[in-house]
């Protein structure tokens, strides 16, 4: 249990010192590739809703009508607010006050865990009232890509929980695994604003 | 990639340097192994595609006169003998990542769960389905709602099958991202989460018959399949590239005066 | 020697047990258990009438259906630490839980399968409601065996500091006999034997989950205590 903070953390390259003035790429470049990965796979799922959408403009536009508006800008705002906590709490461990950071990536953790318990809200009612993903192709979309990117957003937060971890328990918080765990945070922050645009607000 | 591995248990080839070379080589049984999976990937595609055309899948909602005559045809059951003679190389294809995960500093216990995975996929994913369309085209005169049955089994089981390569591909991703060793680079570990994530992608195919997200949908299927091929081939490659890199004082069989290296390379493991 | 790597895989089960018990929980099939007495058109009118709810659990257990190997595969390393003469038992364990799992597959399969086209023969969506009970409920066999031959690495290990607790074992031996009823199920459509019934049912499911339980507390003990000692690499 001991070795965490010395061992090596999963993903992290150990070999650069920790030189913000050198100007390096920030967190791990792996987990960069798998950042783009994902934004194309993502990408993909919107051009293909795009498409269908395209081709069944009335069906999408009567069945968006049945999201609940509400609840998915109060989850964007959720996200947005917790990326912002990361962005300052990664600063902070930058700049090496612990206290702040830590203090910061709470905030960010209660933020986003409101995300998934806010679409239980969501969800349950939907599917109770029958609009289940073979309801018709829109719903399909809307379930299976919102879907994936909660599985996404779960990930997320046991990354969270493993920053939380090392800035708390070892000596030398390891940088490069904040910011790796950041840059994941802000990538599927990202991925909730297209989709919150694409099937919530578009028309 | 030639066939060569066919040739490879017959009796000693035409006397040339070169031809006997190969057989020197200390790692063997894993370029055996490696070879074997071109081999098998290529048969299965010609057994599903030209021979029996089960591939790209056929529709969910074909009608019935389809269905029927699709499995009715003889085709399959010539698919259904080939494949169970040569279903037996999966577990070989799948050994080739078991070889290289035990090469990493990570605990055995993902090793388990990855075999755990391949024992089961075998059957769900492959054996019970390919028996699906045998069966069909065994026996002439079954009513059209039977055959529909083994239709929707055989395509949903092999398309379908999803926790059996969740676990697989959750393990050896872990595996990759965890090893100190750096057997396999770090961003297939990442790629092979992808892989995972086909497989949440492919669940809808049980949910709808008509669309990109049915079986043989543009989401469930082609974009799916894009991202398989693509990972099965450079995790080949991978591999190739780790058994050809693998320092020969760290095999199994290393000669003796190599020994003392190899016991010192292998304590970098962990329980 | 660092134990990290089975902590990881250990700590994947308390998720993967919350899905397997939210999908018993909203299963129609289970809530209550479906009788094997029901005529096919009774069961074709269930399936007909509970697409979404059996369709999600279906789709849930397939992809949830090997989120409990690594426990597994954790407890066949732990296995092999026994101070036996060979690893013929980590073996047999290993390839005892694929075969379970795959049983467990194919159940979510013909279930899956019946809900896929409701409007099949009800001759058909019975055959599938039954072979999916029995895939199900019926193969216990793996399981009784993959336990007894943990139990058995337990009683015969030779180290001076052994890995798990005694009472651990006689446990697992417990599990087999309270698990065998489950067997039996195929011969019976009513009574406790059948595969809705407190034997065959109840019993064998709230052993396997305090199994479950059991397993993962003494499995995080014996990794803890685990330290530097060496694992025979099976």
């Amino acid at each position: 249990m001991t070795n965490v903070a010395e061992g090596v953390t999963p993903g992290v390259d150990n070999s650069r010192p920790d030189d913000s003035r050198r100007g390096h790429v920030p967190g791990d470049s792996s987990m960069w590739f798998f950042v783009i990965g994902d934004l194309v796979i993502f990408g993909v799922y919107f051009v293909g809703y795009m498409y269908f959408r395209g081709q069944n403009h009335e069906l999408f536009l009567q069945s968006q009508a049945r999201l609940n508006l509400d609840i998915g800008a109060i989850n964007t705002v959720m996200l947005l607010t917790s990326s912002l906590f990361v962005a300052l709490g990664t600063e902070a461990a930058r700049a090496g006050n612990r206290v702040a950071a830590l203090q910061r990536f709470w905030i960010a953790l209660a933020f986003g865990a409101a995300f998934p318990l806010l679409k239980m809200f969501e969800w349950i009612p939907e599917i109770c009232s029958g609009l289940t993903p073979g309801t018709n192709l829109f719903f399909m979309y809307y379930y299976v890509m919102t879907g994936m990117h909660l599985c996404h957003v779960a990930l997320g937060l046991v990354i969270m929980c493993f920053i939380l971890r090392n800035l708390r328990t070892s000596k030398a918080p390891k940088i490069s695994f904040v910011e790796t765990g950041a840059t994941y945070w802000h990538m599927v922050d990202v991925l909730w604003l297209v989709l919150f645009a694409l099937l919530y607000l578009m028309r | 990639m030639s066939g060569s591995v066919a040739e490879v248990p017959k009796a000693p080839a035409p006397s040339a340097e070169h031809a006997t070379s190969w057989r020197k080589n200390r790692k063997l049984d894993q370029w055996i192994a490696f070879w074997s999976v071109p081999f098998f990937f290529n048969l299965f595609g010609l057994v599903f595609v030209p021979l029996s055309w089960m591939m790209p899948p056929r529709s969910p909602s074909s009608s019935t006169p389809h269905i029927v005559d699709f499995m009715h045809s003889h085709n399959l059951l010539i698919a259904c003998v080939i494949l169970t003679l040569a279903y037996g190389l999966a577990p070989v294809s799948n050994a080739c990542y078991l070889m290289q995960v035990k090469r990493m500093s990570v605990s055995p216990a993902f090793r388990y769960s990855m075999m755990i995975g391949a024992i089961t996929g075998a059957i769900v994913g492959m054996l019970f389905p390919m028996f699906c369309f045998g069966l069909g085209a065994f026996r002439p005169g079954y009513n059209s709602g039977v055959l529909t049955m083994l239709y929707d089994f055989g395509y949903l089981a092999f398309i379908g099958s999803l926790g059996c390569f969740c676990v697989m591909w959750m393990a050896f991703g872990l595996a990759i991202i965890l090893d100190e060793n750096g057997i396999l680079p770090k961003w297939l570990g990442y790629y092979t989460i992808w892989q995972y994530v086909t497989e949440l992608m492919a669940a809808p195919v049980w949910i709808v018959k008509t669309g990109p997200f049915a079986w043989n949908g543009l989401m469930t299927f082609w974009f799916a399949m894009t991202l398989y091929v693509s990972w099965q081939i450079i995790v080949y490659v991978c591999i190739y590239r780790a058994i050809k890199n693998q320092p020969e004082a760290e095999l199994d069989n290393a000669s003796p005066e190599l020994r003392p290296e190899a016991v010192e390379l292998r304590s970098g493991t962990s329980a | 020697m660092n134990t990290r790597g089975q902590r990881i895989l250990l700590w994947t089960a308390p998720p993967a047990v919350a899905l397997f018990a939210l999908a018993y929980l909203v299963f129609p099939v289970f809530s209550p258990p479906l009788s094997p007495t029901l005529t096919p058109d009774q069961v074709a009118a269930f399936f007909r009438g509970n697409v979404t709810g059996i369709l999600g659990v279906a789709i849930l257990g397939n992809l949830i259906a090997c989120s409990l190997v690594p426990l597994f595969a954790v407890t066949a390393v732990q296995i092999s630490r026994a101070a036996t003469s060979s690893t013929v038992l980590t073996y047999a364990y290993v390839i005892c839980v694929g075969i379970g799992t795959t049983a467990f597959i194919l159940a979510d399969y013909c279930w899956g399968m019946a809900a896929f086209r409701p409007e099949r023969d009800p001759q058909l969506t019975s055959l599938l409601n039954d072979m999916a009970w029995f895939f199900f409920i019926a193969p216990v066999g793996t399981i009784m065996v993959q336990n007894l031959c943990f139990a058995l690495s337990v009683y015969l290990d030779e180290r001076p500091d052994p890995i798990f607790p005694r009472w651990v074992a006689h446990f697992n031996v417990a599990t087999v006999v309270l698990l065998a009823p489950s067997a039996f199920s195929i011969l019976y459509k009513t009574g406790p034997l059948a595969w809705n019934g407190p034997l065959s049912f109840t019993l064998r499911l709230t052993t396997f989950a305090v199994y479950i339980a059991v397993m993962f507390w003494a499995l995080l003990r014996a990794v803890r205590y685990q330290g530097d000692d060496r694992v025979v690499l099976a």
